[in-house]
């Protein structure tokens, strides 16, 4: 029976080799989720996955791409996006 | 479509949203822009057209599309370069050293083999001196 605190799953499970040669389980914390797009659920790039806490200490420019919509929408959404307010605003 | 003084939307990029007018057309698939955005060179791809089209002489000054924009009620800044201010130089701070004697250099192999080549030039001096 392991230790009473990783019981839960909240960390992950590793096998992992020793130096002796051994294999052992190592419990290591998980990575957060990728970050999707709002409309078209597509990866985003350009956005380290860091929990919270790290991130705070991340300059803003360096957690998402220096563009309008940038960290919600992927690059072909906003440029559809944009393209249709423009059109729009013609009329 | 992209003729000079054609108000469009920048689509891609850091300038994206933004308002500009055509300056200049460089090739096919390439125009000039100013306005909102930065002053730049541009792929058609990246600008959406909008119905208006505005009198701007070709490859305009700044100040002439400020002044255009100020009529569509756009304000856009007015950028200067920034006069350098000159950093203070590093100063290192000199320490105090004791003055050392100096030392007398042994005369080794090396110190010989340099001493050769100056006696080369001045033979190569006595040839000049011969030629003339």
């Amino acid at each position: 029976m392991p230790r009473p605190r990783y019981r839960s799953r909240s960390l992950r499970r590793v096998q992992k080799k020793m130096p002796g040669g051994k294999t052992k389980q190592v419990y290591v914390k998980k990575k957060p989720g990728l970050h999707k797009c709002a409309e078209c659920g597509a990866e985003l790039k350009g956005i380290p996955r860091l929990s919270a806490t790290k991130a705070k200490n991340i300059a803003k420019t360096k957690k998402r791409p220096e563009r309008i919509y940038g960290g919600f929408l992927c690059n072909k959404c906003a440029r559809a996006k944009l393209k249709q307010e423009a059109r729009l605003s013609k009329a | 479509m992209f003729k000079i003084g054609r108000l469009c939307i920048k689509i891609t990029g850091r300038d994206a949203g933004k308002k500009c007018i055509i300056i200049d057309i460089v090739d096919k698939n390439h125009v000039l822009i100013d306005g909102q955005t930065r002053r730049r060179k541009c792929n058609v791809k990246h600008l959406e057209p909008l119905t208006q089209v505005l009198k701007v002489t070709k490859n305009a000054p700044r100040t002439e599309i400020i002044r255009v924009f100020k009529t569509l009620n756009i304000d856009i800044k007015e950028t200067k370069p920034k006069k350098k201010a000159e950093r203070p130089k590093k100063t290192r701070k000199k320490k105090e050293r004791k003055e050392k004697l100096p030392v007398e250099k042994k005369k080794t192999a090396k110190t010989i083999t340099k001493t050769k080549p100056e006696t080369s030039k001045d033979t190569k001096g006595a040839i000049t001196e011969k030629e003339k």
